[in-house]
């Protein structure tokens, strides 16, 4: 009997020590803690999702980082995008994260306010001189509750261009590369380069319809026509708006009447604008700049260019921008001083800066790189368009659940305009309910 | 056994207790204790965890104050989740929503996995056994293919241009759907035409498991019984319905109960082929457990729907047991 309770004693144990979360006051990871004086290697882990140019851009700063710092070793580790997420969260109740994570900036604060990401000691850099090296809109998603949880590395812009093909605009009397100054413009233009068989689409002119491209229009329409999707606490949300309404009219006509897309065989499940784009089936795809670099490493035989796209409304762009890819350390990590060494050389330094967003072919968070642009257009002439939009872009603001917002409510709800299931102002309203019930249900 | 053992004697020897030596015991014990260990870490305390999170406001990204990370900022909240499972939200709406989607999908796979694999096994069965181990062969090769590669292989077959099914549709003269997988509007008596589509992907993948389990039980029904039926005069329909269909009610019991349950747990055939679309006409509950447990950390909600789903299969399971069950063996 003795024995069977020992046994049994044994097993939970052994479940308890297996499953037990890591407690935020005793790091339990974080790589091989540095003999005090014993002059040993630091060993430090980075994370990143597994897109091919960010691991490509990411090994080259972390290959010289670790010549300038022989004291301190670096593993890189990448995983699947789809799995990114769950790696996360598991690792860090189990406290086996990595020191140093590549996270997207919208993540962070939900990371931060959970007590899972060391703070930016205000000797490695304070919110003021982050201020005057990074761009407002991608740095705010870094910085919480009046505290700063890392360094962006990416301007997240999906708005004001698109990757165009030049094959698919032969023979269709539409100049190449298209200059669209106009949504009157690029309409009447995209219209010639839809083709179909019968009525089936084999070929969208414009696709703009994805997961991320419908909530960034949307935001934007509304901002372009002096509204705002905040409502006045801050905090809930106002979509229920004449200017949220014309916006997704612009869009449900682009589709419907302008047939430059078909929104049921072209959408975010199928033939999605980067997939449908590369596939060949699509002339012209509202995305953003991120995809014209991806698209290189992916298809590099593939012919295509990044153009810009108008202004929705009016004459002035305004639109809301995420805070885009940066670094962050978790709380567990047992060489703090070290992993905010790493962060800083890879986002705050401009040639490592330039490394990441000229082999990525992203927007560069820090400014200094869009002031002197040599360098980056070099390596990535397309971002080019996407410079003059900067000024212009503000912080998405605090949603709540950026993902939520984006691909539960938004997305699903315009896309139903669009293939006709409600109008635009029931999408409006439906937007506004299921957004503000995201609010009041949020833990 | 001596007296003094059975009557459970606290003197007599522990070895004649056991019924073990020494030695047996501890090898005993050193074989079962991993499988303990494994089955504790991997199951028993994955299921009580379950259990737990589901009376929890908990996300993993959220550091709590008690024992495993909960309490704190992952308060415990007693039977709001399932209570809020009722509400008039849009949590709640997928949730029944999948729900539904989930009854449907396997409830149309039981009936339509039965219609195939029961007659095709009583044909295969009539063939010469030479050629029986083939067809069974074929058959079954579906079955032990990745469901990623079944998946992304039929979303070629329903591909709107350039898919098999529309251009063979195309060819005898009819007008194919626009699209399997995406048309919200498409529905085949009721039932959307995506889900259609996964039900079609998957019975193609799953059914020669069936059709093998019905041809060894068919195997083993005694031929005097149907030879004594034909002696009768009793036609073929009349065997199958009168003999083979009555003396399979255990094997149909069997094959009705494990399909219903992996139809409660398909995933992958969804999250490929339609990815919960069109309009969450094809979300199953396992994605939408899924979405909520790994996209939106909100695990305690994602644990008390893996209850619901632990639940709906075991009700599923034990009618199945009452409807079907036999009191005889032959």
């Amino acid at each position: 009997m003795k024995r069977t309770a020992l046994a049994l004693l044994m097993i939970v144990a052994t479940l308890l020590a297996a499953c037990g979360g890591a407690p935020a006051a005793a790091p339990a990871t974080g790589g091989e803690q540095a003999a005090a004086g014993g002059g040993e290697k630091v060993t430090l882990r980075v994370w990143s999702h597994q897109n091919p140019s960010f691991i490509q851009a990411n090994e080259a700063v972390i290959a010289k980082f670790m010549e300038q710092n022989p004291d301190i070793e670096v593993t890189y580790e990448q995983f699947e995008y789809a799995q990114f997420i769950q790696a996360l969260q598991t690792s860090m109740q189990a406290g086996t994260e990595a020191d140093v994570i590549e996270m997207f900036g919208s993540w962070v604060c939900s990371y931060a306010s959970g007590g899972r990401l060391a703070e930016v000691p205000v000797d490695v850099m304070s919110y003021t001189e982050a201020q005057e090296l990074f761009f407002a809109a991608p740095l705010d998603g870094y910085y919480c509750d009046g505290k700063l949880y890392g360094l962006p590395n990416e301007f997240n812009l999906e708005v004001g261009g698109a990757l165009v093909n030049p094959a698919l605009f032969e023979g269709k009397d539409v100049p190449y590369p298209p200059v669209w100054d106009t949504m009157d413009t690029l309409r009447e233009q995209a219209a010639k380069l839809s083709e179909f068989d019968g009525d089936t689409m084999i070929r969208a002119g414009h696709h703009f319809v994805g997961g991320d491209g419908l909530p960034f229009l949307l935001l934007e329409g509304i901002l372009e026509q002096g509204g705002t999707y905040f409502a006045e606490d801050g905090k809930h949300f106002n979509f229920d708006t004449p200017e949220a309404v014309a916006t997704i009219q612009l869009l449900v006509d682009m589709a419907q009447k302008d047939k430059l897309v078909d929104p049921v065989l072209f959408n975010g499940e199928a033939n999605q604008p980067y997939d449908g784009f590369f596939a060949g089936v699509v002339a012209s795809s509202f995305i953003g700049s991120w995809a014209a670099g991806q698209g290189l490493v992916n298809y590099p035989d593939f012919e295509f260019d990044y153009v810009n796209t108008p202004i929705l409304f009016g004459t002035q762009r305004k639109f809301a921008a995420d805070a885009g890819w940066g670094k962050v350390v978790s709380a567990n990590s047992a060489n703090q001083e070290a992993a905010w060494k790493l962060v800083e050389f890879m986002a705050a330094e401009q040639e490592n800066a330039l490394t990441f967003n000229g082999t990525t072919g992203t927007i560069p968070a820090l400014k200094a790189l869009v002031d002197n642009p040599q360098g980056l257009l070099e390596q990535a002439p397309w971002v080019e368009p996407t410079f003059k939009l900067l000024p212009d872009g503000e912080y998405l603001g605090n949603v709540t659940d950026r993902d939520k917002l984006f691909y539960e409510i938004i997305y699903p709800a315009v896309l139903q305009a669009l293939q006709g299931s409600m109008s635009a102002e029931e999408a409006a309203q439906t937007i506004q309910a299921q957004a503000n019930e995201m609010v009041d249900t949020a833990p | 056994m001596t007296q003094a053992a059975i009557a459970g004697d606290p003197g007599a020897p522990r070895k004649e207790r056991a019924g073990l030596r020494p030695g047996q015991r501890t090898f005993v014990w050193g074989a079962l204790i991993p499988i303990f260990l494994y089955l504790g870490v991997f199951a028993l305390f994955p299921m009580i965890w379950v259990v737990v999170l589901s009376f929890f406001s908990y996300s993993p990204v959220r550091v709590g104050d008690g024992l495993l990370g909960l309490g704190g900022r992952n308060p415990f909240i007693g039977l709001e989740n399932f209570t809020s499972m009722l509400a008039d939200t849009q949590t709640a709406q997928l949730f029944r929503t999948s729900v539904k989607n989930t009854l449907i999908f396997a409830f149309l796979v039981l009936v339509v996995n039965l219609a195939i694999t029961l007659p095709l096994a009583v044909l295969v069965e009539s063939v010469h056994n030479r050629v029986k181990g083939v067809v069974r062969a074929i058959y079954f090769m579906p079955t032990i293919s990745s469901a990623v590669a079944v998946a992304i292989m039929w979303g070629y077959v329903f591909h709107p241009q350039q898919g098999l099914l529309n251009n063979f549709i195309k060819l005898i003269g009819l007008t194919p759907p626009k699209s399997w997988l995406t048309d919200p509007g498409a529905a085949v008596f009721g039932v959307p035409l995506a889900m259609v589509a996964v039900i079609i992907a998957y019975v193609w993948q799953d059914f020669g498991y069936n059709l093998v389990i019905f041809i060894a039980a068919l195997q083993g029904i005694p031929h005097d019984i149907r030879d004594a039926a034909q002696i009768d005069g009793a036609s073929g329909w009349q065997q199958f319905r009168r003999i083979t269909v009555p003396l399979l009610r255990p094997t149909l019991l069997f094959v009705c109960t494990l399909t219903m349950i992996s139809s409660f747990q398909v995933f992958v055939i969804f999250q490929v082929m339609t990815g919960g679309g069109p309009q969450n006409q094809t979300r199953s509950l396992t994605m939408d457990i899924y979405e909520n447990a790994f996209r939106y950390q909100a695990m305690g909600w994602a644990a008390a729907m893996s209850l619901i789903l632990f639940a709906m299969v075991l009700i599923v399971t034990l009618v199945q047991f009452r409807v079907l069950r036999t009191d005889w063996e032959y």
